[in-house]
């Protein structure tokens, strides 16, 4: 493990979490991003809304027991992070992390913000919600991003989504799903591995 | 901005990551997309991640072997080691989780269905934050090797389960520790999945000198790498 200096050390090689990570990882909550902890109060910037949906294998069955790990700017775009110039202006009432695990059907639920858009060095980021997937024969986390259909004009100046062909952004828009105790939906499926034009597009890790 | 917070991710070797489909192992097939992924930008988001992680996965469990007081079956082992950066820069803070098998080759886990002895008092479940030097520690039991199911006598060799999540989203690992001078190491398929031999013989632990280690507990050192490093080079 010695390093002359200036000599990189190689990051260590990923494996699959297996099918038997811990169901008591998860705490009450983990999935609610709204809450910086159980007890703590919802954050009171920003539109709550729910994110759902299914994470399908090949073939359309459920994926079961995936782990799905969301990362996000808070509603005005900034993140609680020194990298982020902007860190000081963040919501101290907003972690933007969770973390939601698939059940039978292999459907997964996280209660979030809409996230706020931000200048980047590289672009304008529109609206977004990082993913991370992990999963039994996974053997690398599968990384992908969720986009709001609301911001068209923010999505189409978007560094990150125009890296895709035209024709597979649209499977990057989470979809309007109506309404659950006053709260808007959106459902994002989750298509690992399929035909060419409805897997869902991932990004390298 | 703090000096320990990687800013320069560039992509893995390929070479030191395991490649599917892994024979014998259903859901390589099944879960990894068909099409590459696309290269995108480094971006705000993909540089931060949270850094008040323990106000959700509360860290503490790290001794395994006992629950209740009551003492777990097996030998009785000492697990540490420290995360850092390709720059050989302490990780701070990291959550570190851990799950493994019993001494018998059972998870407790109702998923493992397997007819191996569970033992009451091992879950074998922890989670710990590293301090300011990065480094970990776990006291358990050595787990079992077991059978994968439907494999054509594919053992796993003994192996512990680990979750790092660091101070950036691109910092995030997912790993398996091994035991050193295990013969089914050689031919473990998913650690053989990985083409570089030194990547793969990078996720063996090495013994700690029993000299080193107080009461009574085999050592274990494994120090894990993960991605990131500081674009400003260091002197
Ligand atoms: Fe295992």
């Amino acid at each position: 493990m010695s390093a002359l200096p200036n000599s990189p050390l190689v990051p260590a090689g990923w494996q699959t979490i297996g099918p038997f990570f811990p169901r008591t990882f998860f705490n009450e909550g983990d999935n609610d991003l709204t809450r910086i902890a159980p007890t703590a109060p919802p954050t009171a910037l920003g539109e709550t809304i729910i994110l759902h949906g299914h994470v399908l294998q090949e073939g359309g069955g459920p994926c079961v027991n995936a782990v799905l790990e969301a990362w996000q700017a808070d509603a005005l775009g900034h993140f609680r992070h020194p990298l982020d110039p902007g860190h000081a202006k963040a919501d101290p009432a907003f972690m933007g992390w969770g973390r939601a695990w698939t059940d039978a059907e292999g459907h997964f639920e996280f209660r979030t913000i809409i996230p706020g858009s931000f200048a980047d060095t590289s672009g304008p980021r529109a609206p977004h919600i990082n993913l991370g997937i992990l999963g039994s024969g996974i053997m690398r986390r599968l990384c992908t991003t969720v986009f709001f259909p609301q911001h068209a004009a923010a999505n189409t100046a978007d560094p990150v989504l125009a890296v895709l062909p035209a024709e597979l952004r649209p499977l990057l828009l989470a979809q309007p799903d109506g309404e659950r105790d006053g709260l808007r939906v959106f459902r994002f499926p989750v298509l690992l591995r399929g035909e060419p034009h409805e897997e869902t597009p991932f990004f390298l890790d | 901005m703090p000096d320990a917070l990687p800013d320069l991710f560039a992509p893995y070797d390929e070479h030191t990551q395991p490649q599917v489909p892994i024979q014998h192992y259903a859901g390589t097939y099944t879960r990894n997309p068909r099409r590459p992924p696309f290269r995108r930008p480094v971006t705000r988001t993909e540089l931060t991640g949270p850094l008040d992680l323990s106000a959700k996965l509360h860290p503490g469990d790290i001794n395994l072997a006992e629950t209740n007081g009551k003492p777990a079956q097996g030998q009785l082992i000492y697990v540490t080691g420290r995360i850092l950066d390709e720059d050989s820069r302490p990780v701070a803070g990291a959550l570190v989780e851990m799950w493994q098998a019993n001494a018998a080759g059972r998870y407790f886990n109702p998923l493992d269905q397997r007819d191996a002895p569970l033992d009451p008092n091992f879950i074998g479940n922890g989670r710990c934050q590293t301090d300011a030097t990065g480094r970990y520690g776990f006291f358990t039991i050595k787990p079992g090797a077991y059978p994968v199911p439907n494999s054509n006598k594919w053992w796993r060799p003994p192996h512990i389960h680990f979750s790092i999540l660091g101070p950036s989203s691109l910092s995030r690992l997912v790993t398996q520790m091994y035991f050193p001078g295990d013969p089914l190491n050689a031919v473990d398929l998913l650690l053989l999945s990985i083409a570089d031999r030194e990547a793969q013989q990078r996720l063996i632990s090495s013994h700690i000198p029993t000299q080193q280690i107080e009461g009574e507990w085999l050592g274990f050192q494994h120090n894990m790498v993960v991605r990131g490093r500081h674009a400003t080079p260091p002197l």
